[in-house]
């Protein structure tokens, strides 16, 4: 129940902008398969490099295949990666997170070190690192991304689960004599998830890019998979001649990625209020103060 | 003051130990026999007996602490072992590579801190009027665009179009324009919210109320009173834009053709040249822990709040 009022507070603090381009991300990622009118991976050579049409709407690129359909097809492969990474890390994060905020002492200690460590190196260099141990593969990719970004959503699932395990209802299991079992699986656990699963929303942008970049540096998802880093590098020799095609999949990225980061400037402003004059910041900081009692 | 700075040292050397093992072990949990790789390297006819002169050579038969305590010594020293791949000395292979992805880096911070400033300022100056809404919106974009988008939206634009800077490469000034914009516009746009932000919550304070009732104008306010409010944020904020700044060197060094320690470390995780991967991780790694120790040590010393606390 804890994140259904969690989404509905946060849902309707949520910029239209932002819904505008997550939900047209979302959409065009799980119906991409009846949206796009062509085949993405049909090359037609006769029709290679054309600009936009009645035929083909954004043009066609140097194989002759339709920019519109891969466009549209991008956006599964990208929402599918953003997904999958997503799980994962916060399984592994929200896990190691809730142990270090339920045993608290050494356990802490020695586990928030590790994610010290994971913090302090940026996630696209850790990601990069796996993938050069392990080779290029999907779920390599897949994989290495997760294990970059697990230390982030563990930070949040800590603090988030020692402000559970401080309140009194927590307390009051205690002297009810409830195990300890009971009090982490169906008190801690739930109540973490769903405050940390909003935050992970934000994150799904900057996954989102780091997929689109290791795809631009051939690391990631492998031709002829249409994804947007990998159309743009794929048509980067073509810049001089063909420009839309590098353009079209950068807008596709960056508009995505703009509505992710507004929802997390959103979710931002409910932890440290943005001044703007003196009077709403005081009006601003009693709205956020009521907001952060629903959504944790 | 002293032992707070000296605590935090401590703290960075913790997490280099830390970090090293990470990278060490990295490499340990390779799938794969490095011992083949090598005696691959040196003949094209490899023996069980090479295999393990080679493996006897480099230390894969000594335990795992001794090899770490080993490895790091060599590290120290600037000893990176040579590439599986290419068969060159890592180490001096890095070193000729270092100034290239210094000369980025620095140029993509010193964009960084003056785009920051000009639009942190702009906005606040103006505050929720039309510069302050304009700086926003493209402090917003510019976060959002991939760095590899911005490369070639900025090539096609001043390379193909309007031929004022070279395409690629990496040849005086001239060249180094294009890369250092590319690298600086994320760091420039993260930052340039800081500043708004910490001086719209500086200018809501009651000494600003103070300045105004003695007939300051609003920019005396800012640059006054406000600015030396935002200057420990802003400087933990660069440091961590600045060590992020590394990956964009990992895209943008390939992109324009400049043989940086970036590039170095792309073709190792291509071609799974482990002991490039290792030693170019290692470089990163430092360089993040001390950048972010420099800044921290700058935040304290910056901030009267921190300066007098007694720890």
């Amino acid at each position: 129940m804890t994140f259904v009022y969690a989404c509905r507070a946060t849902l309707s603090k949520v910029p239209p902008l932002a819904l505008l381009a997550i939900g047209a991300f979302v959409f065009l990622g799980i119906f991409s398969s009846w949206l796009a009118p062509y085949n993405p991976n049909t090359q037609n050579l006769l029709l290679a490099g054309q600009g936009p049409g009645a035929d083909h709407w954004f043009g066609t690129d140097h194989l002759g295949r339709d920019t519109f359909s891969r466009l549209i097809v991008a956006s599964r492969t990208s929402l599918v990666g953003v997904f999958l990474v997503l799980i994962l890390a916060n399984t592994v994060g929200i896990c190691i997170g809730t142990i270090a905020g339920y045993r608290r002492g050494w356990t802490d200690e020695v586990l928030m070190r590790f994610v010290d460590v994971g913090l302090a190196i940026p996630s696209l260099i850790i990601a990069l690192a796996v993938i050069g141990i392990f080779g290029t593969s999907y779920w390599n990719m897949i994989i290495s991304l997760a294990l970059a970004w697990w230390p982030g959503s563990a930070r949040i699932s800590r603090g988030v689960a020692l402000n559970i395990m401080n309140k009194p209802h927590i307390e009051a299991l205690r002297v009810l004599g409830a195990s300890p079992l009971r009090i982490y699986f169906f008190h801690l656990l739930p109540g973490t998830i769903g405050a940390v699963l909003v935050y992970a929303t934000a994150d799904a942008g900057a996954i989102a890019l780091a997929i689109a970049t290791l795809s631009f540096l051939g690391l990631g998802i492998q031709p002829p998979t249409p994804e947007w880093g990998q159309m743009l590098v794929d048509a980067l020799p073509y810049l001089e001649g063909d420009p839309r095609q590098v353009i079209l999949p950068g807008l596709a990225l960056t508009f995505a990625v703009i509505g992710f980061n507004i929802l997390g400037e959103s979710f931002a402003l409910n932890r440290v209020p943005a001044p703007m004059s003196r009077r709403m910041l005081v009006s601003r900081r009693r709205v956020t103060a009521s907001w952060k009692k629903v959504m944790v | 003051m002293i032992s707070l700075i000296s605590k935090r040292i401590w703290q960075s050397l913790l997490l280099l130990f830390l970090a090293s093992v990470l990278c060490f072990s990295l490499v340990i949990s390779a799938p794969g026999n490095v011992a083949i790789l090598i005696a691959e390297l040196r003949s094209p006819i490899v023996s069980k007996e090479d295999i393990a002169k080679v493996a006897e050579e480099i230390g894969l038969n000594k335990p795992l602490p001794l090899r770490y305590v080993g490895w790091l010594g060599d590290a120290i020293q600037g000893n990176f072992g040579i590439s599986y791949k290419t068969g060159e000395d890592v180490g001096e292979s890095l070193e000729k590579r270092l100034s290239i992805t210094a000369t980025l880096i620095a140029g993509g911070a010193a964009f960084a801190l003056m785009g920051s400033l000009f639009l942190g300022f702009v906005g606040a100056l103006y505050a929720h009027r039309m510069p302050d809404y304009l700086a926003r919106g493209a402090a917003l974009i510019s976060a959002s665009t991939p760095s590899f988008f911005v490369g070639a939206l900025l090539v096609y634009a001043f390379s193909v179009a309007l031929r004022i800077f070279p395409t690629f490469g990496y040849g005086g000034p001239i060249s180094w324009v294009l890369p250092w914009t590319t690298i600086g516009l994320l760091p420039a746009s993260v930052l340039s919210r800081v500043v708004r932000v910490g001086l719209e919550e500086a200018m809501a304070r009651p000494y600003v109320l103070t300045a105004m009732s003695k007939g300051l104008t609003r920019s005396q306010i800012l640059f006054r009173d406000a600015m030396p409010n935002i200057i420990p944020t802003y400087l933990s904020a660069l440091g961590t834009q600045v060590g992020v700044m590394v990956v964009g060197a990992v895209v943008i060094e390939p992109m324009f053709a400049w043989q940086g320690v970036g590039e170095l470390f792309l073709t190792g995780v291509r071609f799974r040249d482990f002991m490039v991967v290792q030693a170019c991780l290692l470089i990163f790694i430092t360089f993040f822990i001390v950048v972010n120790l420099t800044v921290d040590v700058g935040m304290m010393l910056t901030d009267p709040k921190l300066r007098r606390q007694r720890s």
